[in-house]
């Protein structure tokens, strides 16, 4: 990467980017704004249970209600984490897409701007 | 490695692909430093880096399933970061105009051995072209070698290292003229 | 609020020139994928993506209507009947085999499926074809195939798809716009 006649001076160089270039931290409520901006997508609604009825001549009778219920509500969650996962892929192959016909678009705009003149560059 | 007991960085990807919120807000906690560093140095403003760090964040919760383990996790997020804010400064010019606020861009200068020098590199890296500062930040602040840093950047391996000679150059010629550097 | 950027008149206008134009029988939209083991297992990342009616179905319910940009996307996916992508990222570059491209491509050649757009840089080592499927006048599918140094990317969607309400996505939704500036920061010398 660097020039070798500055090799010394580069290495230098270098080693103080890297200081001042330490990571920081962002202010003290960041990860509760992502969190608040996350609590804010769609999440899966809880079906409410049903309570749960004992009694012992109708425990079998109710035994099987919650049962009914919990698989229901179990196949309910399913149902939602597969469109919430269908629905993050969509966005996902949107994406692909729209980059891909970017990249088409870029070759055509490198082309159509490829001038005689270098870049100077930074 | 997060701030999430006893859980390792696998552990709370899996835990937030399964839906749990705690084990993602880990995962923010533990990659927030990185994210809006980069988001800091590219953009030079900390409310719109604030903003955009927060977007990548919600963008991963969106786009978690894509995330296959805790290395393909940084490596989307320096991404998705980088391409954000370049796309952020091709739309908002007066993010490149707004002078420099200087104590925005610092940092731990407290325990810095050079303050002054740090912060003159820091003001020198933020007025770099984009492309070129998202290059010098992935390889001086995330220590991404140039194959790593093209992968990231979708650009060609001699494009990141010209942009790094140049850059180094350009820095090189001004700390010396100004006598921050002899 | 966004500005529409404007490369995509071009291929928007391609599209609506060539449906007004051509009348073909019912083509087969939908390409028959191969698996690419090939290319997977050199692959350092892979994303593979399958929505069928049902699916796409499943995953517009899961949108939101009162959001806009749901609205929109709702909007986008109303006509279709099926996303496919397979997409590979090699962590170096990477001449995949072309016998199992090839094998998307001789579909491609079918009647039925028109080239919009193939577009070819040695410099970078990119390449792009864009494929649209016509019937009776009316584009009901699209294929994008592109090949860079370290990915490889092959999309069919099928059903009617409104490129332009595509475009007004991004930058919304997660979805980013990534048309980085080509080659004003400088080139390799």
């Amino acid at each position: 990467m660097s020039d070798d006649r500055h090799e010394p001076e580069s290495n230098d160089l270098e080693r103080r980017l890297r200081a001042a270039l330490k990571p920081v931290n962002p202010g003290e409520g960041f990860t509760a704004g992502v969190m608040a901006r996350v609590a804010a997508e769609p999440r899966p609604a809880r079906r409410p249970r049903s309570p749960a009825v004992v009694s012992w001549l109708a425990f079998g009778l109710a035994a099987s209600v919650v049962l009914a219920v919990l698989l229901a509500h179990e196949w309910q969650v399913r149902r939602i984490e597969q469109g919430r996962e269908a629905r993050r892929q969509l966005i996902e192959a949107l994406r692909v897409t729209d980059e891909k016909l970017n990249l088409a678009y870029r070759v055509v705009n490198s082309r159509q701007d490829a001038a005689p003149a270098q870049h100077s560059g930074a | 490695m997060s701030g999430d007991g006893e859980c390792t960085g696998g552990d709370l990807l899996r835990r937030a692909l399964a839906g749990e919120r705690a084990a993602f807000g880990a995962l923010v906690r533990t990659h927030q430093r990185m994210v809006f560093s980069l988001a800091l140095r590219m953009l030079r403003d900390r409310h719109a880096a604030e903003d955009l760090a927060q977007e990548v964040f919600l963008q991963l919760y969106r786009s978690l399933s894509a995330v296959s383990s805790e290395a393909h996790l940084a490596f989307w997020l320096r991404k998705v970061t980088a391409h954000r804010a370049i796309d952020r400064l091709r739309r908002e010019p007066r993010l490149e105009m707004a002078p420099l606020e200087e104590a925005q861009l610092s940092a731990g200068e407290a325990h810095s051995r050079d303050p002054i020098l740090e912060r003159r590199l820091r003001s020198l890296v933020a007025q770099l072209p984009p492309a070129a500062r998202a290059v010098m930040l992935l390889r001086y602040q995330e220590d991404l070698d140039p194959a790593d840093i093209a992968r990231t950047l979708r650009m060609p391996v001699n494009t990141v290292k010209s942009h790094l000679k140049r850059s180094l150059a350009e820095l090189r010629e001004r700390m010396t003229s100004s006598g921050a550097l002899t | 609020m966004k500005v529409f950027f404007p490369g995509w008149h071009w291929l928007a206008a391609l599209m609506a020139a060539l449906t007004a134009s051509v009348a073909l029988a019912a083509p087969a939209a939908m390409l028959n994928l191969p698996d690419f083991d090939a290319l997977a297992a050199k692959a350092t990342e892979t994303v593979n993506i399958s929505l069928d009616p049902a699916l796409l179905g499943l995953a517009a319910g899961f949108l939101d209507s009162s959001n806009p940009d749901d609205a929109a996307t709702k909007e986008l996916i109303a006509g279709l009947k099926g996303i496919y992508v397979r997409n590979y990222t090699f962590d170096q570059d990477f001449s995949y085999p072309s016998a199992q491209v090839d094998l998307v491509r001789k579909q491609l050649a079918a009647p039925a499926w028109q080239r919009l757009v193939e577009v070819n840089n040695t410099k970078d080592h990119t390449h792009v074809q864009i494929y649209v499927a016509v019937d009776r006048g009316v584009a009901n599918g699209l294929a994008i195939i592109a090949s860079e140094p370290r990915e490889f990317t092959i999309v069919n969607i099928v059903g009617a798809i409104d490129l332009a309400k595509l475009r007004r996505l991004e930058g919304k939704f997660g979805i980013p716009k990534l048309d980085l500036p080509n080659g004003k920061d400088g080139q390799a010398k």
